[in-house]
């Protein structure tokens, strides 16, 4: 940390930092290692840091593949291409945007920094937003996790992508017809450029996993001790009342941000629920949470989220309910 | 959270991974299938970490990320410190800190006893068992055969079945054994209990590892979903925790 008093332009003096906050705090845990073990031998906190882990486990290689994906996109692609591919009448430019969206393999996280770098760079709100919102529900890497998460259930990732896209295609033409840019107050956008190409690759996907791993790992927790604290007869009868069920599993997604490369396997773990109100987590997750809220809070202004976010969760609902009803039952 | 930072917990992330996979921890909490793209997770993760670390080494060239906002609302009340990341990061210690500080073992007893279903219907005929005296079976194939096929391709063979002990309420244990669909957040349970243990058996602590041998008995119900079929025993042997702990 030397380096630092000899830089003038970062910190006049030394103080005591993240990196010394992460020193210390890994020797006291290492030291309190036993005292720490013996507080886990409680089963019921056991069982949740099982879970806890192996969410996190599983949906990792999901997440690290869709940051190097974003990555490559980012670096490799200039975003001026978007501009010349769509269509110059704006209404059909949301549903060809919405397609477009399967072409950025990546979380919620990566799309709200692309969607805004796509308004400040020309194209009409209505199909950025369009992009944004479809992007991580229906993107490769997702389909495929949800795949993987719900063995034997194909008809379930064909209902994901129908609603997601027919949701995000609807909140565009909304958007198109209600919206006013004066909403939107937009930040700058993110640089994450670098000398060649393979450093903005790798910085952008080293930032993406950053900004998007902790958020797994919050929801992951949570998860893991609403499976644990909650009593199983209880969960049984939220979930035995389709209302309820639905009800509880759209406030899930909200509150536990997971990304969406990672959703379907939280999804998958409340196996007490009802194919449809699965359906409606992950429709919802991916577009509408809390993380995501505060990101189109700070990129888009709070004037924006405040319309755009209820907006989309009822679009979303509704059509979790219509395509669940019909490819579901 | 300063680039070192960013840089170190990368690279946690990266080794925690590799670890569980190398010394197959991870069938805990994963199917065996993930090893590959564990591997691979986790290099990438290390690679990224090292290449942050060479970045803030080089010093100068890091200057140009100063002169960037971040558009992370987390980051706008945050004070004059450079290069910043998202504060949520530090949450992916957590992981990294459970897996090598706590290592979550395999669920056990408390997540058995927690699901109240024992199988799923199911309609498909299930095959003659293979040969073998004793033949070994999977708990939830032997739930299957017993309640959903009434227990006609068991009449008559001896099976040797291996699964964790836990403790019936009403009396006597349930042999078990987890499945995963995909990990183990969406586990379930195959439970049989066990009747006429041998002479002087003595029941074992809730979670002991054991191969049960014996034979299928009618009783415990059948074309239900929390019928528990039961199973004659007659030997039981101590085991270790097998490496890979679910069916």
């Amino acid at each position: 940390m030397s380096q630092a008093v000899d830089v003038p332009h970062k910190n006049k003096r030394w103080r005591i930092g993240s990196l010394e906050i992460l020193i210390v705090g890994l020797i006291a845990l290492v030291v309190g290692q036993q005292w720490i073990v013996t507080f886990f031998t409680n089963p019921a906190l056991q069982t949740a840091s099982t879970i806890f882990v192996s969410i996190v486990v599983q949906a990792m290689p999901f997440l690290v593949g869709g940051v190097l994906l974003s990555g490559a996109v980012t670096a490799f692609i200039p975003a001026s291409l978007w501009q010349r591919v769509l269509p110059k009448n704006k209404a059909l430019a949301v549903p060809v945007s919405g397609c477009a969206g399967m072409l950025l393999p990546g979380c919620e996280c990566a799309s709200v920094p692309v969607a805004g770098s796509l308004v400040s760079k020309g194209v009409p709100a209505s199909s950025a937003l369009t992009f944004l919102l479809a992007a991580p529900a229906i993107n490769p890497i997702v389909l495929v996790s949800t795949f993987v998460a719900f063995p034997g259930e194909p008809a379930l990732v064909l209902a994901r992508f129908i609603a997601s896209l027919a949701t995000a295609i609807i909140v565009g033409w909304i958007w198109l017809r209600f919206g006013q840019d004066s909403w939107m107050r937009m930040a700058s956008r993110l640089h994450l450029v670098g000398d060649t190409k393979f450093e903005t690759f790798r910085r952008t996907a080293a930032h993406d996993f950053l900004h998007a791993g902790g958020f797994l790992v919050f929801g992951a927790a949570i998860a893991a001790f609403i499976n644990v604290i909650i009593p199983a007869e209880w969960m049984q009868s939220v979930a035995d009342n389709p209302v309820l069920a639905i009800g509880f599993m759209a406030l899930l997604a909200i509150v536990l941000s997971i990304c969406s490369e990672a959703d379907a396997f939280v999804a998958s773990s409340f196996t007490q629920f009802s194919l449809t109100s699965k359906l409606v987590f992950m429709v919802v997750g991916p577009m509408v949470d809390i993380k995501l809220v505060a990101m189109q809070t700070g990129i888009f202004g709070r004037r924006f989220a405040v319309r755009f976010a209820p907006t989309t969760l009822v679009v979303a609902i509704a059509m979790s309910l219509i395509v669940g009803g019909v490819l579901l039952t | 959270m300063t680039r070192e930072v960013q840089a170190v917990i990368l690279v946690l992330v990266g080794s925690a991974i590799i670890r569980i996979t190398i010394d197959d921890t991870f069938l805990n909490y994963v199917k065996e299938g993930m090893r590959p793209w564990l591997l691979l997770t986790g290099g990438a993760l290390i690679a990224m970490g090292v290449l942050a670390i060479v970045d803030v080494f080089r010093g100068e060239r890091g200057k140009k990320d100063d002169d960037e906002p971040d558009h992370e609302p987390e980051a706008e009340n945050d004070d004059d410190h450079a290069h910043h990341g998202p504060r949520s990061a530090w949450l992916l210690l957590l992981p990294v800190l459970a897996i090598f500080l706590v290592a979550p073992p395999a669920l056990g007893s408390f997540a058995a006893a927690r699901d109240l279903t024992n199988s799923a219907p199911s309609t498909a005929v299930a095959p003659p068992l293979p040969p073998g005296d004793p033949v070994e079976v999977y708990v939830s194939d032997y739930v299957n055969r017993a309640v959903w096929d009434f227990g006609k391709t068991l009449a008559g063979r001896t099976v040797a079945i291996t699964g964790f002990v836990v403790p019936n309420p009403e009396g006597g244990w349930w042999l078990t054994r987890m499945s995963l669909a995909c990990c183990a957040a969406d586990a379930f349970a195959g439970k049989i209990q066990v009747v006429d243990p041998p002479e002087g058996w003595e029941e074992p602590p809730a979670d002991t590892w054991t191969v049960v041998t014996g034979e299928w008995v009618p009783g415990g119900g059948t074309n239900s979903d929390t019928a528990i079929p039961l199973l004659a025993a007659e030997n039981i042997v101590q085991i270790e925790q097998p490496v890979n702990p679910y069916d």
